[in-house]
Formats: structure tokens, C-alpha cells, sequence
């Protein structure tokens, strides 16, 4: 295309060029910041704080955490996400809400769980006397990074597994293949978009994560960055680490874009997708049962028990209602706004990205990932800085923080939207234009409704996240405005886990409740299409 | 900070409507969140998805408009708190009562909230800054961003007022060395610091915190009191040791009371508050004379006893450590964030940051709990040391790095 071409496609599908402009820039923006920082060092001190055999060994540490929760988040989120879409279990809508609530679970809330249920004076010791040793170092970072973040590609998982073709399995039952052939000649190519998006995301977020490995004692590239940040008061120092990861995060989405070139998993024929009917588990329902049990307890309910019981002793002298009011709205009132934001604006990328599988589209998509590994904190600086030079008015206000966290968050909306878009066959909507729809009625009437179940997910991904945000929270949100997170981390750090213990509840219920509702509309329209086409 | 009276609605339109300029939405046209549609099957799966699309849109632009409006008629108080929640926000409300003038705080770690302030230069809200560390004060000085002080609020403090006079101190801490008394018997502690590094038999049971900027500081005063070799020493000879390193002093307390070290390197108030909790208790004037002797055993024991060790009488390892507050350059209100700084050195709030975090006073008539030692015992404790070297934080950095701590 030249560039008359692209301008010319720009005007006319403008609703797709103006979220894309407004991602790019919201990305580009903070990069530019970072350059300008780096560009400030004396070549000498950074030569000294970039190259030491230190950083060699914690970027060994960081790839061998990464690789550990990649291995483990398979192991819980695939076994679960086949369970409760494709197996006979009762009770799958309640194991699904069992899969999406780690999100709801702060990091550092799961580490100084972990750490209270274990040891010689673990809650476990002196509740039933079992001593286990003190969990911590790569065991404790794994584990807590595992319960999680596996949610993020369960979630993918089972988008994807819902939206399979149950005849293309049936095909190849009837030509043959036996049961483990088709899974693994049939089925899993099919999820491999999931599996990349979601195995990108928790990837991108162990090699951000700062709360979990601090308190393990894991020393990882993210936890030394933060620390000489920390230490030396610098933002100058802090952008050369900044995009020390930034580089890191660059390799890891070149790696995920070739192994996702070219796939199309959309249906050809005619009709319907039908839903596939459930395998019966037979003699192995109990173990079924047992292992989602096993992981939604250790998971959802292994953090709640144990916050409770923190707050056992605050509780008896009554809850701080009308803080915790204060601070439900205000986490509720930035977090809403920027996972709807956030889904409107991963929603062109996506399709772009899966539709015009250009190099620029390509660009886009990956630009929105490098937004969200881009540190917070130097995320939040740069805004400051732009906002001040460019929009003054709009600093320190709400609008500024609800887009600061959806343009943060946007890759986690991307990856679930973009699974739906690849089942979403493209001869509807040019069925569409052709009875005379414009190409945005095409796209928001027939497309876009059968992204449904993507952009719930979607929305969920990034209410979940920006609920427990601390960094941009912090440094962009309206003087004196006091999230749920913002509480929790407060009183949790002075180690006052009683006062803490409440807040931290109400993120993990009101969460909770959030997504039981978004998933409860997903399962009501679900049954809907089947009796209509039929 | 917000109101949701008529005048909020009418202020907020202008944001509401540069938000829809943004992203370019109408919200008197709903053809964006109402699709067309053009068969049955269409019809009875779009219409409650873009119901409930438009709702939730609805729901960001409401939200957003009355959300956005900051309240500018009154001359508001803007604090920009290093220091936790747990003792700013009571301390403000009590504040706010006795003045009724509107304050608001903004909550962050001493390194965000200088690097905030840094990049927002004089555009910046902020009127005062009260950080956790020397080091963040000495850092904002640095850059410029501090006011001289009047002396009539540089003279209430009785000890560690900064030479710059551009910041006061507010609360004092103590470094202590945390033990476990069933598994080390105190009369085995070493009577210096220094001498830390020759108890073969604490190999790795000990917890130390390099990247805290107490342990920072307290290191910068071995250097400056022993020498910058005997420094260099001492970490290594602790190392040897194998210490478990700690990102801040509330997980390594923890580890200790569960057990996983059997001495740690901290602040006198992480033991108390894991002994005492936080609360808020009744405080008592100079009662309490024996209470260090703290070995009566709570009833249901939830962890390891942990205990306080003193070196002996000044020893740098029992170094005393401010944290303070200054006013902003961009202050565009400087008189009430003195008159502000005035009431945290008044004895009433003195006395409630020993209640609330068990922090020392450091003006003369505030009392602290019967169970802290007495301010004059703590004090006598501490080397004579000269504080404003405590400035001297990037050869500390750099012997860090240079040890690997860092």
C-alpha cells in the first residue's frame, strides 16, 4: 500500500485509526521519556551499574523463574480449563469464577500468605499442628507467581476451547484418529494463539513482578532495577534499567510473533459453531473434582482464610466502614472506567492485528504489549511529564489515571479478543458489506458480537489488574484519593497486617463479585445463540 | 475531596466533554454502542450485549465527569507523605480539626514522590514534603526543592535540627539488633556492631536489609565514625556469615518470629510493633521503668520471642535515625505549611506517633509508651555522631554495590 493508500483506509475506518493512534502514542510517549532520561547518564557510572556479573546472574534467575511459571501455569490452567469446558463436572460455572479469582489476590498479599501459612509458627503449625518448612527463595516465587497468574491462561484457554469446532474433532474421529491423535493433531494446534497470548502475558508480568520476589528473597533483573532505583533516589540511572527490561520484554515478543505467523482458526463452511458435546470423565470424576479443588483452594481460598484470620483481632474492635466505603469507590470509580476503555481500544488492535496481518498492524500490536512491560513507575513519570507540558488541567485528575491504566493494561485485554477474532470467520462481515453496511456496521454488528465472550474476558482481565495497581495509582491519581490497594499495601508494609487484612478482603471480594456478574452474562448468552439458530 | 453538588456537575463538563472529544464519541448519538441489525438471529443476540455496552459506557463518562472535578475554590493543604497511612492520616485529621483548613494528602515511598516531584518541577501541587529518610531530605535539597526554615520552628526540636535548617525532624528511631531469646542467649551478643561479623555460630541466621535506607544510613555512619576500610571489612566479614537479605524490615521480622533467622538488623519499632501491634494504646506518662525486661509470654503464642538487643552504650549499632518534613519551593502557601510542620512538633502529636508507631518524640515534653525504653536511656544509647554527614549517601551506594549488596 502507498501512502495515499493507508491515509485514504485511515479516513474511511477511522474508528479503528484513532484507537490505534491513541495506543501508539500512549506507548511511544513513555519510550520517548525514557530515551531522554537515558540520555542524561554520565557514560561512566552506567557503564558501571549495566555491565557487572551481577546482572548476568539475576537475568539467569529471571529466565529460570519465567520458565518455572510458564511449566506451572500449563500444568494448573490447561487441566482446568479442558475440565470445565469440556468434561461432564457439575458445577463449572463455579470452577471457572474458582480460575479468574487469583487475579483478585495482590501479589505480596500471596507471598506474606505463603509465608504466614509455613514454618515452625505457620498458621498450619498452629492450627493443625502441621510443620512445613518456611517456604521462600525460586519455590516461594514459583508458587506464589503460579496461583497467581495461571488465570491468565486459563482464561485464554478456555475462550479459545469454547469457540472450537466440535465438528473438525468429529471429522477426525470418523477418518481415524484415535482420541489422543485428534487431541493432539486437532485440538491443540487450534489453542495455540491461547496459549501464546496467555503464556505472554504471565511472562511479561513475571518479568515485571517486583512485590512477589522481594519477599521471597529471589533476586531477579526487576528486583534489582526497583532497588538501585530505590536506593539511589534517580530517575536517570532508573530509565538505563527501565529499558534494560524494555529490551529484555523486545526479545520475548519477537519470539512469540514467529510462532504465531500465519494461523487462522476461523471456520470455512457454513451454519453455526455448535457446541461440543462433554467427554464424560467416567471413573475419573472424583479426580477431576479433586483437582480443582486442590487449586481453587490454594488459590482463592488459602488467602482468604488466611486475611481473615488477620483480621480476626482487628475485627473486635470494629472495621474502619466508612474509610473502606471511601476507598471501594474510589478503586471501583478508576478501575470500571479503564477496563471498558481499556477493551474499546485492544479491540481495533486485535483486529487489525489478526485481519490486516501487515507489518504496521504487527507494530501496533506488539507496541501495546511493550506498553505494559514497560515499568510503572517510569510509566507514570512520563505521563507526569506530559501531561503537565501538554494538558495541564488534566494532571492529578481521575480521567488521567483511568487512561493511564488502560493504556497500561491494554495487552491483557488484547490476547483474549484476539483468540475470539481468529474463530470469528471474516466472511460474515463481507457478507455484511455487501448487503450494504458500512465497514463499521459491518464490523460492530456481525463481528463484534461474536468477540462476546473475548471482551468479557477482556474487561475482567484489566478490572482485576487495575484494582491492585500501587505504582501508577500512586504517583497519578487525584491528591488524596485512596484506593483499596493503596490501604492494603500501606498498613501491610508497616507490618500491620490486622489493619491491612480488611481492604485487602474487600479487593478480593468486590473483585470477586464483579466477575461472577460478567461471567454470569457470558454463560446467559451462551445458551441464547444455539436456541436461535437452531 | 469531592462534592457532587450542581456546581460539581457544571464544573465537570468541561472534562466530560474533553473526554469525548478523545475518543471522538458523541454521547447524544448512540450509533456507535446501538449496532444495525439486519436479521433475526442478529437481532436477538446484539440487543442486550449493546445494552449492556451502553450502560457500562454510560457508566465511564458519568464516573469520569464527577470523578475529574478537583475542588479548587479552597486554598488546600497539599502533602506529599513518604511516611506510612498508618500515622499521617490520624495526624492530619486532628489537624484538620483544630485548624479547619482543608489538607489532602498523597501517599507514596520517599524515591516516587522525589521523583514526582522532580518531574513535575514548579507545576507541582505540593506544599509539603515529609519523607521516611535523611537521605530523601538531603536528596530534595539537593535538587533545590526545599525552603529555609524559621528559626522560630528550627529551635523547637531538642536535638538533630539539619545545619541547612531546610527541614525539621519529626520523629526519632533506633537501631537495634532483633534476637530470638530461645535460640540465642543474649549474653553471647557481641558489645559492639563491629564485632557482629566473629559469632561463627550465627552463620546464616542472621537477617540484614542492604537496599533499606535505615541499614544505608547506618552503614554511612560506620564510615564516617571507623573508616571507610573498617566499613569495607565489617560487610564482608558479615558476609561470610551468609546473612539472608531483606528488601525492608517488616518480611525479615517475620521471618524471625516464624523462625527462619535467629538475629536481625533493624528498627526498635518493627519489635515492638510485632510484640505490641500497632494499636493505638492508652499512653501512660513515665510509668513503665523496668518493662524492657519483657520476657513475660503473651498467652497464645503466635511466634519465636523476639527480644531487643542494645549494643553497648554508644555504639554505632544503637544509632539513632530522624525522619522529617520540609516545605516546597512551589509552596504557594508557605506560612500554613510552617504552621503545619509547628503542629507536628507540638506535644500532642509528638505523643501520638509513639502511641500509633512507636516512634521517640524529639521535642522535650512528649512522653512515649511504658513499654519503649525511656527517650533519655534511648538517647544515651546512641554515638555522638555529627547527622548531617548522613548526606554522604552515594559512597555508601557505591561500597554497597561495590560488596555486591546492592
Amino acid at each position: 500500500m502507498t501512502v495515499r493508500q493507508v491515509l485514504e483506509s485511515a479516513r474511511e475506518r477511522w474508528y479503528v485509526a484513532v484507537p490505534l493512534a491513541v495506543v501508539t502514542a500512549g506507548v511511544l510517549i513513555p519510550l520517548a521519556y525514557l530515551l531522554v532520561r537515558a540520555l542524561q547518564a554520565e557514560p561512566g557510572q552506567l557503564v558501571d551499574l549495566v555491565v557487572r556479573w551481577r546482572n548476568v546472574r539475576l537475568l539467569g534467575n529471571t529466565v529460570a523463574l519465567t520458565a518455572g511459571v510458564l511449566v506451572g501455569t500449563t500444568l494448573v490452567a490447561f487441566p482446568l480449563a479442558w475440565l470445565t469446558t469440556r468434561s461432564n463436572l457439575q458445577g463449572r460455572g463455579l470452577l471457572t469464577l474458582l480460575g479468574v479469582l487469583p487475579l483478585a489476590v495482590p501479589g505480596y498479599v500471596m507471598a506474606y500468605v505463603l509465608l504466614a501459612t509455613t514454618g515452625q509458627y505457620g498458621t498450619l503449625a498452629q492450627t493443625m499442628g502441621v510443620v512445613l518448612p518456611r517456604i521462600s527463595g525460586y519455590e516461594g516465587a514459583f508458587l506464589a507467581l503460579t496461583l497467581g497468574t495461571y488465570p491468565y491462561l486459563y482464561l485464554n484457554l478456555r475462550t479459545a476451547l469454547l469457540g472450537l469446532d466440535p465438528s473438525l474433532e468429529e471429522s477426525a474421529r470418523a477418518l481415524g484418529y484415535s482420541r489422543w491423535e485428534t487431541f493432539r493433531r486437532v485440538i491443540l494446534p487450534q489453542l495455540r494463539p491461547a496459549f501464546l497470548s496467555g503464556g505472554l502475558l504471565i511472562g511479561l508480568h513475571v518479568l515485571g513482578d517486583f512485590g512477589v520476589v522481594s519477599l521471597m528473597r529471589y533476586e531477579t533483573f526487576s528486583y534489582a532495577l526497583y532497588l538501585q532505583y530505590a536506593a539511589s533516589y534517580d530517575r536517570v540511572y532508573a530509565a538505563c534499567l527501565a529499558l534494560m527490561l524494555l529490551a529484555l520484554t523486545g526479545a520475548i515478543l519477537l519470539l512469540e510473533a514467529r510462532l504465531l505467523k500465519g494461523l487462522l482458526y476461523h471456520r470455512a463452511g457454513s451454519g453455526t459453531t455448535r457446541r461440543a458435546a462433554p467427554w464424560s470423565l467416567g471413573a475419573w470424576k472424583p479426580a477431576g473434582y479433586a483437582f480443582a479443588g486442590t487449586v481453587g483452594f490454594l488459590s482463592v481460598g488459602l488467602p482468604v482464610l488466611t486475611v481473615g484470620y488477620w483480621m480476626a483481632d482487628t475485627a473486635a474492635t470494629g472495621l474502619p466502614w466508612a474509610s473502606l466505603g471511601r476507598s471501594l469507590w474510589a478503586s471501583v470509580s478508576a478501575s470500571a472506567p479503564a477496563a471498558v476503555l481499556a477493551a474499546l481500544l485492544a479491540l481495533p488492535v486485535a483486529y487489525v492485528g489478526v485481519r490486516f496481518p501487515s507489518k504496521g498492524a504487527k507494530a501496533v500490536e506488539r507496541i501495546a504489549y511493550l506498553g505494559y512491560a514497560t515499568p510503572p513507575l517510569a510509566f507514570a513519570l512520563a505521563l507526569i511529564v506530559f501531561t503537565l507540558g501538554a494538558l495541564p488541567f488534566a494532571y492529578q485528575t481521575l480521567a488521567l489515571l483511568v487512561v493511564a491504566y488502560a493504556l497500561h493494561f491494554m495487552a491483557e485485554a488484547v490476547g483474549p479478543i484476539r483468540s475470539a477474532l481468529y474463530q470469528a470467520p471474516p466472511n460474515l462481515e463481507e457478507a455484511a458489506r455487501s448487503l450494504g453496511r458500512t465497514p463499521l456496521q459491518a464490523f460492530w454488528g456481525v463481528t463484534v458480537p461474536l468477540l462476546r465472550r473475548g471482551l468479557l474476558v477482556s474487561v475482567a482481565f484489566v478490572f482485576l489488574s487495575a484494582m491492585k495497581e500501587l505504582p501508577l495509582t500512586f504517583l497519578l491519581s487525584p491528591i488524596g484519593f485512596q484506593t483499596l490497594a493503596l490501604d492494603a499495601w500501606s498498613y501491610a508494609n508497616e507490618a500491620m497486617f490486622g489493619e491491612a487484612a480488611p481492604f485487602a478482603l474487600t479487593i478480593m471480594a468486590f473483585s470477586a463479585l464483579f466477575v461472577g456478574l460478567l461471567l454470569a452474562r457470558e454463560t446467559e448468552r451462551t445458551e441464547q445463540p444455539e436456541a436461535v439458530a437452531g | 475531596m469531592w462534592n457532587f453538588g450542581e456546581d460539581t456537575m457544571k464544573g465537570g463538563l468541561g472534562r466530560y466533554q474533553f473526554w469525548c472529544g478523545f475518543f471522538r464519541l458523541d454521547p447524544d448519538n448512540e450509533t456507535l454502542a446501538a449496532p444495525p441489525r439486519f436479521t433475526r438471529s442478529d437481532t436477538a443476540m446484539n440487543r442486550p450485549w449493546s445494552g449492556f455496552l451502553t450502560v457500562l459506557l454510560a457508566a465511564v463518562l458519568a464516573v469520569t465527569s464527577i470523578g475529574c472535578q478537583q475542588q479548587t475554590e479552597q486554598e488546600e493543604l497539599v502533602i506529599y507523605s513518604g511516611r506510612s497511612k498508618a500515622l499521617v492520616d490520624s495526624l492530619v485529621e486532628m489537624y484538620r480539626q483544630r485548624t479547619e483548613r482543608p489538607v489532602s494528602v498523597k501517599y507514596g515511598t520517599d524515591s516516587q514522590l522525589l521523583a514526582a516531584l522532580k518531574e513535575e518541577g514548579d507545576q507541582s501541587p505540593a506544599d509539603v514534603f515529609w519523607a521516611n529518610t535523611t537521605g530523601a531530605l538531603s536528596n530534595a535539597i539537593e535538587n533545590d526543592l526545599l525552603t529555609t526554615l524559621p528559626d522560630s520552628l528550627m529551635n523547637r526540636p531538642a536535638r538533630f535540627a539539619p545545619a541547612s535548617k531546610q527541614w525539621v525532624p519529626v520523629t526519632t528511631r533506633f537501631r537495634v539488633l532483633a534476637y530470638n531469646s530461645s535460640n540465642v542467649d543474649s549474653t553471647d551478643l557481641p558489645a559492639s556492631v563491629t564485632g557482629l561479623p566473629e559469632i561463627d555460630e550465627l552463620d546464616g541466621r542472621i537477617g540484614w536489609t542492604p537496599a533499606y535506607s535505615s541499614f544505608q544510613d547506618f552503614v554511612t555512619a560506620v564510615r564516617t565514625v571507623e573508616g571507610e576500610d573498617a566499613a569495607r571489612q565489617w560487610l564482608q566479614g558479615m558476609q561470610d556469615l551468609n546473612p539472608k537479605s531483606y528488601t525492608s524490615n517488616t518480611p525479615m521480622i517475620r521471618a524471625l518470629a516464624a523462625g527462619e533467622i535467629d538475629v536481625a538488623l533493624t528498627n526498635h519499632y518493627y519489635v515492638l510493633r510485632l510484640k505490641h501491634g500497632g494499636a493505638e494504646g492508652e499512653y501512660e506518662e513515665e510509668e513503665g521503668e523496668e518493662e524492657e525486661a519483657e520476657e513475660e509470654e503473651e498467652a497464645p503464642r503466635r511466634g519465636a520471642p523476639v527480644n531487643t538487643y542494645h549494643f553497648a552504650s554508644g555504639d554505632v549499632g544503637n544509632l539513632a535515625l530522624v525522619t522529617g518534613a520540609g516545605v516546597l519551593q512551589t509552596s504557594d502557601q508557605r506560612e500554613a505549611a510552617q504552621e503545619f510542620l509547628q503542629f507536628l512538633l507540638s506535644p500532642d502529636a509528638q505523643a501520638f506517633a509513639a502511641s500509633s508507631v512507636n516512634e521517640y518524640p524529639v521535642v522535650p515534653d512528649a512522653g512515649v509508651q511504658n513499654y519503649m525504653l525511656p527517650v533519655d536511656d534511648a538517647l544515651a544509647l546512641s554515638p555522638d555522631f555529627n547527622y548531617d554527614q548522613l548526606q554522604e549517601i552515594d559512597a555508601t551506594l557505591a561500597l554497597l554495590r561495590d560488596e555486591g549488596l546492592l
